[in-house]
């Protein structure tokens, strides 16, 4: 069955972007199949794993459970946005505490951490735990990460 | 896993979308915050003809307090809720229930109208409804009409709705009770086997004139247990009152066995939890929450 395609224009890390997508089309397979954009992965397409976390107009969301379509004049963030010419301090503060081991669920981490960060709370660790708990990671146990968020959420830069 | 193909509809007004829904003859879903329906048309367990988007409906997201109520809309997400002064003031209850709907990414997006719509047994939001006595207010291509939270769940995913209804708004009635809630889930985050919502209004010293317990998880619906709560009524929570609440709510449920949990195991952690949500409520009472 071929699909009728929607025009979608959106903001995606900074730049416009035009396509069109089918109507079934997730904003993770948007995201990596139509622009390109592999650092935001995919796990279990259910909205429970996390791995396609990226940020809709600020705010963590799962890119696995919103149609691209729905992004039509959202401003999407992905974890290519934080590329530069050093590590951004998310980044930083996760290889100094080893916040990571194979590195799959780490953009998820990372910008759910800079959307918290944007919320400027001062988040004790039980309550980061819940703030993080959108994102599953099968290798470190999870206490580095929360060590690598903390250090981040405190770091003056 | 991705979906069968589907129409994609945008509504701009509840009025379109209703009507919407009218033209497709009960093979479209409306999609608001999208974390059970996209999830179920990813699985290609729901393959309706179209999709109607109602993220564009302007003004049906609010949060604001009318004439002795709080008016939700129906698509105001749950991390809105659980940030609003006005639900924090009026409903602690409901901001304490709505953190433990999914995780901060299905928060950002999920809404109240959708939840309810979508009538998981298990969801917090409809437990959280039928606590607190909500209204629920239903739009159709022939007009509005108001439907209380006990009225409306029939079942598992199985609501009043008809298939050209829109929920728009949730009423809740302002209310001085104390209030606590206690759930069990196999994992953070996961869906609860089983959940209970306590309110009580103090009486004297240490009496409690109307308490009202609100079970989910237990049964193909979320119910308030009538009989557990008149057992608890004008009494000082003692704890044969408890124990009669627990085995009233053990009575009125009718727990199944799912990938979660047996229906044994459901009607064992039941009286357990009936008692932990009233020492909840007491204690909270001591020191002098509401």
């Amino acid at each position: 069955m071929t699909q009728t395609l929607i025009d979608v224009r959106l903001t995606v890390n900074g730049e416009p972007v035009e396509h069109a997508v089918e109507p079934r089309r997730s904003l993770v397979d948007f995201l990596r199949h139509d622009l390109g954009l592999t650092g935001t992965h995919v796990g279990c397409e259910q909205g429970v794993c996390g791995m396609c976390t990226v940020l809709l107009d600020g705010e963590p969301i799962k890119s696995c459970i919103m149609l691209a379509v729905q992004a039509d004049g959202a401003e999407i963030t992905t974890t290519e946005a934080l590329n530069g010419e050093e590590l951004h301090p998310a980044q930083r503060a996760f290889k100094e505490a080893h916040g990571l081991q194979c590195g799959y669920c780490t953009p998820a981490f990372i910008l759910t951490s800079v959307a918290l960060r944007e919320r400027g709370l001062d988040i004790p660790r039980e309550e980061l735990k819940e703030e993080l708990a959108g994102v599953l990671c099968r290798c470190t146990g999870y206490q580095n990460i929360l060590t690598a968020v903390e250090t981040y959420l405190a770091a003056d830069d | 896993m991705k979906p069968a193909p589907f129409a994609y509809e945008r509504a701009a007004s509840a009025d379109e979308a209703v009507a919407m829904l009218d033209r497709y003859q009960g093979d479209a879903r409306l999609l608001a915050g999208g974390q059970s329906l996209v999830p179920l048309l990813n699985m290609r367990l729901m393959q309706p003809e179209a999709v109607i988007d109602v993220n564009r409906i302007p003004d049906l997201d609010g949060v604001r307090e009318d004439n002795g109520h709080v008016r939700i809309g129906a698509l105001a997400r749950y991390s809105a809720i659980e940030w609003s002064p006005i639900v924090g003031a009026r409903l602690p209850l409901l901001s304490e229930i709505v953190r433990y709907i999914g995780d901060r990414q299905v928060r950002t997006r999920g809404t109240i109208g959708g939840s309810l719509a979508h009538a998981d047994p298990t969801g917090e939001m409809a437990l959280a409804a039928l606590a607190l006595d909500a209204t629920i207010v239903v739009q159709s291509p022939t007009g509005t009409r108001e439907i209380a939270a006990r009225d409306f769940f029939l079942g598992p995913y199985f609501t009043v709705l008809e298939p050209a209804d829109m929920v728009v708004e949730v009423r809740f009635p302002h209310h001085t009770m104390v209030t606590a809630f206690a759930e069990h889930a196999r994992r953070h985050g996961d869906f609860c086997v089983i959940s209970v919502a306590a309110l009580g209004e103090p009486d004297g010293d240490a009496g409690w004139k109307t308490v009202r317990l609100a079970v989910g998880g237990a049964s193909h619906r979320p119910f308030v247990a009538d009989e557990a709560s008149a057992a608890l009524s004008n009494t000082a929570l003692e704890p044969d009152a408890v124990e009669a609440a627990g085995a009233a709510c053990v009575e009125a449920a009718e727990p199944s066995d799912d990938i979660r949990a047996s229906a044994d195991y459901r009607a064992h952690l039941l009286p357990i939890y009936v008692r932990r949500v009233l020492d909840q409520m007491k204690a909270r009472r001591s020191q002098g929450a509401t």
